[in-house]
């Protein structure tokens, strides 16, 4: 009897302290949990990506604050990969934002998996006016339920970024390079002025006899990412659909993609054959996660493709000039450039919707978007402030016509927005991938994963007619 | 809960203790065992066995993480036999497993024996094993900067050989095979040493009997020292190839499936699909096909090592 | 000679053990010490590969004592062609902004500590948790009569033939439904309650441990609980403390599962971290000299534990199933 309660006094000793221990590991996880979540309403979280706009939306956010005194918003900067990541989390834990900086290639998902709340049922978002933004904004925000899932913050064209020393030194001038033709049989002056731009190791041009293309010094064009997501987007989107391309069979939530028109595999065999002649950099050649940023600001490449929204990161250049020239126009006669743009978005547990929507309200207003103007680091999305940041631009020495002539005349058009995005992408990632690194006739993969494409919208579109047959 | 009603003979334990304290014992016991078990059977069944049923059991769904899980049927597995990238992953996989298993055993045989007949020195295993104390991902971060195509080392050397950059991790032939060789580096002086920890445990006689009928050393290995050795190397490569099979960390930091796929294996296509396309249903069935390969594999190689000891014993 | 076990089977990392100890090797040593052409030629073969393991990790100190640009300029130098501590000052956050661009890092604050200390919890709480309750199966199996013992245990066996990656979705399910994604007790809670190697490995040695001490000690008034914590587990010191090594070891250089459960600085470990700071490279390219430090700092921890315990871990790799 007696070793028995011994025993027992033991055993709950030890279950005590195996208790302890488990307090102790959850005290220790505790740090992990978000803090405060009763005086959550009145926080309003927001997660963003981009350093260059921090400042200006904490700007924003300050005076959101001085206005609505009883909210307080919490801002997080995160890097690109890592703020998918985090977003994906926190929907998955209920520890996520309650409004977010969205991307177009994203928020479709996001928007089938009923993450994100309407912003047209909400009190303070329902009368955001499309006649207030830049054209087409609100439709690329709107998703396939005719919901709209953002409020425009910005929008973005691509255009060439160029080493104006590089430039003089090949006595092409920037207005030459912003109007160059191109063509897919023997790439027109676009691709003679990159090849006259390119420099192999004995600083014999890409266009002079002895040209050494295994050893070059200078690329005429740069490349870091083959497919740029889906559709090319800051590499030769602007291209094929010079040459007549379209992603899909609808601007807005086509469901049939295109990539296996003769035009498209036209523009890429022209396109990544530049790298076979020594104009473009090989796949590989250069590390791809540092960006074709790091090739233009390290004097490897003379001109780069690329985004509206890193006119900022170029505008650091310190031991060159860097300009901006409008893309070639390609064998239509038009001289396009792809256009996107950003959005606030309202994660669907966000604590306060109301509060939320009211935040979200505030930076599409004016007010918030002139000082994103004032800051210079994107197109606003709204068409009363975007001349601002044009002005600044310009004083920096970019030319903004660049950027916004195709748009004036209509050239632009906008990235494609579809279900299946990350499916999508899981096709298309490597076959572009492969296309660059192997150079196998791009409609031989492409003509591959076409079909295997749209069958996810053929299953999508068996599975509604099952649902609406029943 | 009914005691047990015969007792198991026991040597007699010279226990003076009273003979009702003996009898006492026994539920005394199934108590206590309880309580001695009960955690590492909560971690069995909440965190392997309940897993396991779950996994099969999402695997017929079309569950998104998100929304609640609805039962498809077979679609995931009809799928699975239809997805040509879940069979070019399969196919990079295995060329993985075999360039990774093949060099990684050679490797180790060599070291080991080496190790055998040279020295039994307790600071060259210490140093042979020295790479494996590094995770995979630092072993894969290092081999991408010394094989980086511009600026690593690697080919700096091949260039003063007069040899051609190699794109080590972004060229599609190169990348499996390097990422397979970084791996040996890093796992090669741990298998090395199980190996020589089996070689220790063969017996010297043999060896005596060998050498009185002045069979050489690459005969002796040849015809004394292989078959002896062989359901060791088994094991070791049950152990290995399954782990092999798992490959992930050392692709996620280095090439991340690319170029184009090359080095695009299981692991990496079911984490994809999961956590980037919420296609947890799907991948759970590709983790079931997983699964079944592995037991495959281990049950012929399992049947190897029956077949093996049993000759030997 | 029995050798088919299915002990170390199904565990591809952790490493599968028991000491056959400097014991008396059955090594046929040559009694004649001539340096044969054949013996020169094995320590030629041998110091080549000595090489090859341990060069790589002098290339990792050297490109940490760099700055990015002169590493870039000088990739063959073998010593660091521009010596700096820099780039440990900069993974560490003891650098200043402007430093960190000058020498090629991103300027950006890597929570490096933090990252450590998450690193340090999860292999503590993973080691000490599960060795212990390991241990006590292990002691329930090998020590105690109770009525299902040996089916029950047969059920740990199985669990050894589950490979890990089957359970990773589920078991991430399962952490998510408990509201610890993203935390450092949903890193290691799957593991830390057991692992069927470790309740084999450990059952195997107690198995060994002569019944009469037990009974002594029981003698002396002790219970049952009192004899595994005060007899057992003393005794077996020497085999509780390999595998809590090997334990601690796995669950520091853990990737995968980390991965999918962590997300932000709260629960981060070291593991994830480097891949995440591979991945923000800053403007100027990659910042391999601080990649570098951060891998070396990473290591560091295993490396000290070896230096303190090499002898133990070399010899406790062998098989367990080898009598």
């Amino acid at each position: 009897m007696t070793r028995k309660t011994f025993t027992r006094a033991r055993r709950s000793r030890l279950l005590s302290a195996t208790a302890v221990l488990a307090v102790g590991a959850l005290a220790l996880s505790g740090c992990g949990q978000r803090e405060g979540d009763s005086e959550a309403s009145s926080t309003i979280d927001y997660w963003l990506w981009d350093t260059q706009q921090l400042p200006a939306y904490q700007q924003c956010a300050d005076l959101f604050e001085q206005q609505h005194p009883e909210y307080n918003v919490n801002i997080t900067q995160t890097g690109w990969d890592d703020y998918w990541q985090r977003l994906t989390a926190g929907f998955l834990a209920g520890t996520g934002p309650d409004v977010f900086i969205n991307h177009p290639s994203r928020y479709p998902q996001y928007a089938d998996l009923e993450v994100l709340l309407p912003l047209d049922e909400q009190d303070a978002t329902a009368n955001q006016q499309a006649s207030d933004y830049q054209d087409g904004l609100m439709e690329l925000w709107t998703g396939s339920d005719g919901h709209r899932y953002g409020s425009p913050k910005d929008w973005d064209s691509i255009a060439l970024f160029y080493n104006s020393d590089y430039l003089a030194d090949g006595g092409v001038s920037p207005e030459e390079l912003g109007s160059l033709e191109w063509n897919p049989e023997d790439g027109g002056s676009f691709e003679a002025a990159i090849a006259h731009l390119t420099v192999d190791d004995n600083g014999v041009r890409g266009d002079e006899p002895g040209f050494d293309k295994d050893n070059v010094a200078v690329y005429g064009l740069g490349l870091s990412d083959p497919g740029g997501g889906n559709t090319g987007q800051g590499q030769w989107g602007s291209f094929a659909n010079g040459a007549g391309w379209e992603v899909t069979d609808e601007p807005f939530w086509g469901t049939e993609y295109n990539y296996d028109d003769p035009a498209l595999h036209e523009t890429l065999d022209w396109y990544f054959g530049l790298s076979d002649k020594g104009y473009m950099p090989k796949y590989g050649q250069f590390n791809q996660d540092d960006g074709t940023l790091s090739q233009l600001m390290s004097g490897s490449v003379a001109v780069v493709s690329d985004g509206s929204w890193m006119v900022p990161a170029y505008s650091s250049s310190e031991n060159f000039e860097v300009g901006t020239a409008r893309m070639p126009t390609g064998p239509d006669g038009t001289a396009p450039s792809t256009m996107s743009g950003v959005a606030d978005s309202i994660s669907a547990d966000a604590d306060n919707p109301e509060a939320a929507a009211e935040f979200v309200a505030f930076m599409g207003s004016q007010e918030c978007q002139s000082v994103v103007a004032e800051a210079g680091v994107v197109f606003p999305a709204r068409t009363d402030s975007v001349e601002r940041t044009e002005e600044i631009w310009t004083e920096q020495g970019f030319d903004t016509s660049a950027f916004t002539d195709p748009v004036e005349e209509g050239d632009a058009f906008f990235l494609p927005i579809t279900s299946h995005g990350a499916d999508v992408a899981a096709l298309t990632i490597p076959a572009f991938q492969e296309i660059w690194a192997d150079r196998p006739p791009s409609a031989e993969v492409l003509d591959r994963i076409n079909p295997a494409i749209n069958d996810l919208f053929i299953a999508d579109k068996e599975a509604e007619d099952a649902d609406s047959g029943n | 809960m009914t005691v047990l009603t015969q007792q198991p003979d026991r040597p007699p334990s010279g226990r003076p203790s009273s003979p009702d304290g003996k009898r006492r014992r026994r539920p005394d016991d199934t108590r206590t065992a309880l309580f001695f078990i009960a955690p590492a059977a909560l971690g069995l069944a909440v965190f392997l066995a309940w897993p396991l049923i779950r996994g099969i059991w999402l695997s017929f769904t079309n569950y998104n993480l998100l929304t609640d899980p609805e039962f498809i049927g077979l679609a995931n597995y009809r799928r699975l036999i239809a997805d040509p990238i879940f069979w070019d992953s399969m196919l990079t996989t295995v060329w993985y497993v075999v360039l990774n298993i093949g060099i990684q055993t050679a490797a180790a045989l060599t070291i080991a024996l080496l190790m055998y007949r040279l020295t039994q020195s307790t600071l060259l295993r210490g140093l042979v094993l020295t790479p494996y104390l590094v995770s995979n991902v630092v072993a894969g971060l290092v081999w991408v900067w010394i094989l980086d195509t511009q600026f690593g080392v690697g080919n700096q050397i091949l260039g003063w050989l007069g040899i051609d950059p190699i794109g080590f991790f972004t060229d599609s032939a190169w990348a499996i095979p390097t990422i397979a060789l970084v791996n040996v580096w890093r796992h090669m002086g741990y298998t090395a040493l199980l190996i020589f920890a089996g070689l220790q445990t063969l017996p010297a006689s043999v060896y005596e009997a060998a050498r009185l009928d002045g069979s050489g050393e690459i005969r002796t290995f040849f015809s004394v020292t292989m078959p002896l050795l062989r359901p060791i190397m088994a094991l070791v490569l049950i152990m290995t190839v399954i782990g092999s099979f798992q490959v992930f960390d050392t692709v996620a930091v280095t090439t991340n499936g690319g170029p184009a796929n090359a080095t695009n294996v299981l692991q990496l296509y079911i984490y994809d699909l999961a956590f980037d396309r919420f296609q947890f249903g799907y991948a759970s069935a590709m983790s079931v096909g997983l699964l079944i390969v592995l037991g495959i594999i281990t049950v012929i190689q399992y049947r190897m090592t029956r077949a093996d000891s049993s000759d030997l014993a | 000679m029995t050798t088919t076990n299915t002990s170390s089977a199904s565990v591809p990392s952790g490493p599968a053990s028991s000491a056959p100890g400097d014991s008396s090797p059955a090594t046929p040593r040559k009694r004649t010490r001539r340096l044969k052409p054949g013996r020169i030629l094995a320590w030629v073969v041998m110091v080549v590969i000595l090489l090859i393991t341990l060069l790589p990790f002098y290339w990792i100190l050297r490109t940490a004592l760099s700055t990015n640009p002169s590493l870039l300029s000088n990739p063959a130098s073998l010593t660091p062609p521009e010596f700096t501590t820099g780039a440990f000052q900069r993974v560490l956050g003891m650098q200043s902004t402007e430093d960190a661009l000058a020498e090629g890092g991103s300027g950006s604050a890597l929570n490096f500590w933090r990252y450590l200390l998450n690193s340090v919890m999860v292999a503590t709480l993973v080691t000490v948790c599960q060795v212990l309750f390991s241990a006590m199966a292990a002691y329930a199996f090998s020590r105690l009569r109770w009525r299902g013992r040996d089916k029950v245990f047969a059920l740990f066996l199985a669990g050894l033939m589950v490979p890990t990656v089957f359970t990773l979705l589920p078991n991430f399910v399962l952490i998510q439904q408990l509201g610890l994604i993203d935390t450092v007790l949903g890193i290691a809670l799957p593991t830390m309650f057991m692992t069927p190697f470790a309740v084999f490995f450990l059952r195997q040695f107690f198995l060994g441990i002569p019944m009469e001490i037990e009974e002594a000690a029981r003698l002396d008034g002790s219970s049952r609980i009192g004899t595994f914590f005060r007899v057992i587990l003393p005794m077996a010191g020497a085999p509780i403390a390999t595998l809590s090594i090997l334990t601690y070891m796995t669950a520091w250089n853990d990737y995968f599962w980390p991965l999918m459960v962590s997300y932000t600085d709260s629960s981060r470990v070291l593991t994830v971290a480097l891949g995440v700071f591979r991945a923000q490279s800053p403007q100027s390219g990659t910042d391999w000299a601080g990649l570098m430090a951060a891998s070396l700092i990473a290591a560091l921890p295993m490396f000290l534990l070896f230096l303190a315990f090499a002898r133990r871990i070399v010899n406790s790799i062998g098989f367990s199933g080898i009598k």
